[in-house]
């Protein structure tokens, strides 16, 4: 029996779909079937003209100021509205923290059931998904309906065509709520070290907070170091877990690092596609975390250690201290040349 | 306006950090090889949770906290002797399949049903606390669905920190996207939230708090009632990932050089 | 906090104490509490190479069926073999090179090794059971805290024992987390801390040793659990003993356990000299040795661990009980160095200290030094385990002389059930142990010897792997498989963690000696490569997330000081 796809997401501020969106699009097409667009949000009638050549039969909304928030009481219940009004028995979204919050609690609304973070669907559906933080690749099917799939970002194109008119059918939802969005913060470390579009993901492993070759640990000069690499190349700063663990005891080891930097076991799956790891063993756990940084170099004193077997592309044998003095300085070189330049 | 809680951790069980893992196919679907001789800990945000929920009893006298867990009994009773000795908690416990290929909503219909059974659970004042994402399964949906299964809701995801307000509302931070947190006020119990670390240091452990849990602990798990939890879907494959790059190592080369070769490869388009 | 019975160690002896009295205080109306501390992470986290007759395991639990406990297997076959050099780099005495020569005559071949026609009598395991310590111990504490009468917390380091007016009075836990440890007090301590445990070390410092107590023979066994090719002909059960390879003095074993794994060990003693020694190369030698490697290539490493062993036996034996308190297991002397085994004896010990404690429980007697010595002392010293410490007593008095003096003194006092023994003064490592310049010299050069240690001086590096190197020793082709690095057998081995919130437990109690200091063996023997030298001349830094506790660094230094501490392995099949 052919599947009823609902392809399922918010609308940003301005009405529009972002790119994550259009990418879960270009999923929910691939999976034939009858498909089916249903938006959330404040706004939605953009979003609807940017993909009336999708080939979605219905444009379905539920929409208004309660819509726009990031909220899971309205948005469960608009997913819930959606996903009943048209009998879905495939839901695509987006695996956003907007749809990670409240979609598992949509499918137990549904009586069916969701797979998250999935990073392939084929047709079937077959679906391929890590467990284990990453540490194995499992390739499943369910015969359950409705069934709710979370892609990540990243694995497809995002759908492309040209906008129209698009008809949108409202679909009116109540949803008494508790809870009001007041705003974002940023960490509350005082610099802005995560960066997730950033070219190159920088690891700080616990090798820096370490007793160096004299006898003494190098606590700011590791900080220094660490954050005028930042400065100079605008990376991302991501960190090993046993380095952010012992800046969590209190210590003030490296101020700036929480456990939002953590790369892998436990931590973020970050997407960079370059990643330079310092002082860092490079053991599977945090590695796992590496996925999905396409180049991969090390600095490590081990010549032993695991980025050496097979992690990485490139490991240099040297002190990490040493040698980012130097990159430190060549980046602050460089930039000074083009600003005389420009 | 009360301001005790009755809060409820949902807590699995997950292998020790460093343990080699290999996927084996068992006879109701894929486990771990040699899953029951690893040693086991507590899911790491789940414990995070157990910790923030003890940190706030304390500043609510007269609140509770209650760990319920589904897990094999003998390996339950093996990471107790940890978790035990460092907040102290009563322990709901269920006895069934531990690993990340059970399936989320079979595990969240068994965590509800114990929490159901709890005698005294005050669910105007629930709090029901639990890991994100779990380190096996990792989908962070068990907590949801259970949540759903007991009428909350009110949920959070990606918690890194609770306050309780003088109005007693609930101002909640939970982790977005781009490392930043979004700021939302719940009025009040009952609500889901899924932790992420937050920010408290892991307690030390203590003997008084173990030999106080100890006593409880083991009755509880003497009558767990048994959850046949099962991997639901059809697992075509389950593999650990072949990626493996030949590593050039760069050795006896002068600081500059190498220096030089970062500094390219960075800047490089 | 007050209990009427705090335990120091979960191991082997303290298995054999809880499981005697459990049974018994769950039949009580009022049973005394009974709470049990542990420094590891975990109970099944211990490291040994077990191949047990499991005498007195059996007196505990009759109807044993080793299928009951992970990789344990009834012994099917021993061998004893004596091992060539293939790469001719280790050190032979004449002697060694004269059974050399007679190894080759009577047939050696290509796997360089020659097995004994028979098993002396006292080595033979016969009846006997191949163990993992870490699931036995694991098994052994399962079923305690089922039963519910004791309580078991791993993850707490004991520090210390408290003391007033010369009687035990608990202990003192580790500080953690800035908070000074809590103190527990007891109307019993009973101490199982192994032999470098610090509440044991405590007691000798305060309350004194017998006349006549010398504990300076030791070993570091390092040990992997290989997971067998699949098409091993090994049979579960399969005993190796061996003698003559990596160097002489090194003995190794090898012992099959259920499910294609085996337990690949060697120990590295007291008495072997090299000022430069280490275990984990040696070890990878042993690995590749042809008559192993026949059996261990295509292999993959499941786990690594190390740990040191008291060896000297009665001799090691200190004050056994006082007011307040009991001593078993290993740092109470019960290593039986003729026969080589010291788990079953830890557990007898731990059998024979529950009997006592119930007889004076059932009288209702405190636990005064009398007392105990009526109840468990003298039950100990009338039992077989005594009897046969007393024929090992002197048993390797001769390695103290050479290689085959030992071998020779071993022979002579298993024949004559120590009649007959060696004589031979025991003399501390730290003053045997011989300089490079004369323990290399007659192979390198001096001034390449010089310049060797020179270089690795300013590297801040061991001396080991380089005069090895230069020896003649091949570097080890790491596969990432069965062989690898130091630090990725920790890691996917050992799966070694620091735990956080408690102090580096290894200091150096004067850091201006260590500047006078030539050897370095804390750096050399360290079996984590915790201990790392300094490039200026400090004192070595010490990385807590490294350490396995092995207490080598304790055994080879007077300087050490080694305290109570969280973290090491986390493996459980050791």
């Amino acid at each position: 029996m052919a599947e009823t796809v609902l392809f399922l997401a918010n609308t940003e501020a301005d009405g529009t779909l972002g790119r994550i969106a259009l990418e879960a699009l270009a999923v929910a097409k691939s999976l034939g079937g009858t498909l089916i667009a249903g938006l959330i949000g404040g706004a939605v009638q953009p979003a609807a003209d940017s993909i009336a050549s999708s080939g979605a039969s219905r444009i379905l909304a539920v929409a208004g100021e309660a819509f726009a928030e990031s909220r899971y009481a309205t948005d469960a219940a608009a997913a819930e509205a959606l996903a009943k009004a048209v009998q879905a028995t495939i839901v695509v979204a987006p695996h956003i923290s907007r749809f990670a919050r409240c979609m598992a609690g949509v499918a137990q609304r549904l009586g069916g059931r969701i797979d998250t973070h999935v990073t392939s669907v084929v047709t079937g559906p077959q679906i391929t998904r890590w467990y284990y933080r990453q540490r194995m690749e499992a390739v499943l099917k369910r015969t359950q309906r409705p069934w709710i799939i979370l892609v990540e970002s990243g694995i497809v194109p995002a759908w492309e065509g040209p906008a129209g008119t698009a008809t949108v059918e409202m679909i009116a939802v109540e949803a008494a709520t508790r809870s009001r969005v007041i705003g974002r913060q940023s960490p509350q470390t005082g610099q802005q070290t995560i960066r997730p579009d950033a070219k190159l993901l920088f690891v700080a492993g616990a090798g820096w907070t370490r007793k160096q070759a004299d006898g003494k640990p190098h606590i700011d000069d590791a900080a220094r170091l660490i954050l005028g690499f930042l400065r100079g190349s605008e990376a991302s700063l991501g960190s090993s877990k046993s380095l952010v663990d012992l800046s969590g005891e209190g210590q003030a080891v490296l101020p700036f690092l929480s456990h939002m930097n953590q790369v892998g076991q436990t931590g973020s799956t970050p997407r960079h596609p370059k990643g330079l790891a310092t002082c860092c063993h490079g053991e599977e756990p945090h590695v796992v975390g590496w996925r999905f940084i396409r180049e991969r170099r090390a600095v490590n004193l081990d010549p032993n250690c695991g980025w050496t077997r097979g992690k990485a592309d490139v490991v240099y044998v040297a002190d990490a201290f040493a040698v980012m003095e130097r990159v430190n300085a060549m980046l602050a070189e460089r930039s000074a040349a083009r600003r005389a330049e420009a | 306006m009360s301001d005790i809680f009755h809060i409820v951790v949902c807590g699995g069980i997950v292998p020790d950090p460093l343990q080699t893992l290999e996927p084996v196919n068992g006879p109701n679907g894929p486990a771990l090889r040699n899953e029951l001789q690893l040693p086991h800990v507590l899911d790491p945000w789940a414990a995070h949770a157990l910790y923030e929920a003890a940190h706030l009893t304390k500043k609510h006298p007269g609140s509770k906290v209650w760990l319920v867990s589904l897990a094999p009994k003998a390996k339950l009773q093996q990471v107790m002797m940890t978790v035990a000795q460092r907040v102290s908690f009563e322990l709901v416990a269920v006895d069934g399949a531990s690993g990340g290929f059970t399936d989320s909503a079979e595990v969240a219909a068994a965590l509800a049903a114990a929490i159901e059974a709890i005698l005294g659970l005050d669910h105007s004042r629930l709090l029901l606390f639990g890991g994100w994402e779990s380190a096996s399964r990792a989908a962070g949906a068990t907590l949801q669905m259970a949540g759903e299964r007991l009428g909350i809701a009110e949920q959070f995801q990606g918690v890194d920190e609770l306050t309780v307000c003088e109005d007693g509302s609930l101002r909640i931070l939970e982790r977005v996207e781009g490392g930043q947190h979004q700021v939302s006020v719940c009025s009040g119990p009952p609500a889901v939230l899924g932790w992420a670390t937050g920010n408290l240091p892991e307690p030390s452990n203590s003997p008084q708090i173990g030999m106080q849990n100890m006593r409880l602990i083991l009755p509880a798990l003497q009558k767990a009632k048994p959850a046949p939890v099962t991997a639901e879907c059809a697992f075509t494959s389950v593999a650990l990932p072949k990626q493996t790059r030949e590593t050039r190592i760069v050795k006896d080369t002068p600081v500059e050089d190498i220096a030089r070769a970062i500094v390219e490869w960075v800047t490089a388009e | 906090m007050d209990v009427d019975i705090v335990c120091v160690g979960f191991g082997p002896a303290m298995g054999g104490f809880l499981h005697t009295i459990a049974p018994k205080l769950a039949e009580m109306e009022t049973p005394p509490t009974v709470i049990c501390y542990e420094r590891a992470d975990g109970l099944g986290f211990g490291v040994s190479g077990v191949v047990t007759k499991a005498r007195g395991i059996r007196t505990s639990f009759p109807d044993l069926n080793p299928a009951q406990i992970p990789m344990a297997a009834p012994v099917i076959e021993e061998k004893l073999l004596y091992l060539l050099d293939p790469h001719g780099a280790s050190r032979r005495y004449f002697a060694v090179r004269a059974l050399d020569a007679m190894a080759r005559i009577a047939g050696a071949g290509a796997t360089h090794a020659i097995a004994l026609p028979w098993i002396p009598g006292f080595l033979h395991k016969e009846g006997g059971l191949v163990l993992s310590i870490g699931q036995f111990n694991q098994w052994a504490g399962e079923q305690l805290m089922t039963a519910g009468a004791v309580q078991l917390w791993p993850g707490m380091p004991v520090s210390d024992p408290l003391i007033e007016r010369e009687a035990v009075v608990g202990v003192r836990l580790a500080d953690q987390c800035g908070e000074p440890g809590m103190d527990i007090r007891a109307a019993l301590t009973v101490v199982a801390d192994g032999p470098v445990g610090p509440v044991g070390r405590r007691l000798d410092q305060h309350f004194g040793v017998p006349p006549g107590f010398a504990s300076n023979d030791w070993a570091l066994g390092s040990k992997i659990v290989v997971e067998l090719p699949d098409n091993t002909s090994l049979e579960p059960g399969t005993v190796f003993h061996t003698i003559g390879f990596p160097e002489p003095d090194i003995f190794g074993f090898l012992y099959v356990h259920p499910g294609n794994l085996a337990s690949v060990g060697i120990f590295v003693p007291s008495w072997f000299d090299n000022p430069a020694r280490t275990s984990y190369r040696y070890l990878q030698h042993y690995v590749m040795h042809p008559f192993l490697w026949q059996y261990l290539n295509g292999g993959k490493l499941r786990s690594w661990g190390a740990k040191s062993l008291q060896e000297s036996g009665r001799r090691g034996e200190p004050w056994l009980a006082g007011n307040g308190y009991a001593r078993i297991g290993e740092g109470s002397g019960t290593t039986n160095v003729l026969t080589g085994s010291g788990v079953d004896e830890a557990w007898t010990t731990g059998i024979q200290l529950g009997e006592g404690v119930l007889e004076l429980i059932r009288e209702n007697a405190p636990y005064t030094r009398e007392n105990l010595e009526r109840a468990y002392v003298q039950r100990r010293r009338a039992s077989w385990l005594a009897q046969e410490s007393r024929v090992a007593e002197n048993a390797r008095n001769g390695f103290q002389r050479g290689f085959l003096t030992g071998l020779a003194g071993m022979a002579l006092a298993g024949m004559t059930r120590g009649k007959i023994t060696v004589h031979a003064r025991p003399v501390p490592s730290q003053d045997r142990v011989q300089p490079v310049e004369k323990y290399f010299g007659g192979r390198i050069p001096l001034a390449e010897i010089e310049q060797i240690d020179s270089q690795c001086r300013s590297d801040g590096v061991p001396l080991h792997d380089r005069l090895m190197d230069r020896l003649g020793w091949p570097s080890i082709p790491y596969d990432g498989e069965l062989l690898m690095s130091h630090q990725d057998a920790l890691l996917v081995g050992g799966k070694v963690q620091g735990t956080p919130g408690f102090h580096d437990h290894v200091s150096f109690i004067d850091p201006d000696l260590c500047l006078l200091c030539h050897r370095r063996i804390c750096v050399e023997m360290c079996s984590g490569e915790a201990i790392a030298a300094s490039k200026e001349n400090g004192a070595p830094a010490f990385d807590r997330e490294k350490c396995v506790h092995c207490g080598a660094c304790l055994w080879n230094c007077d300087n050490i000081e080694f305290a109570a501490g969280g973290g090491g392995l986390h493996s459980v099949e050791n």
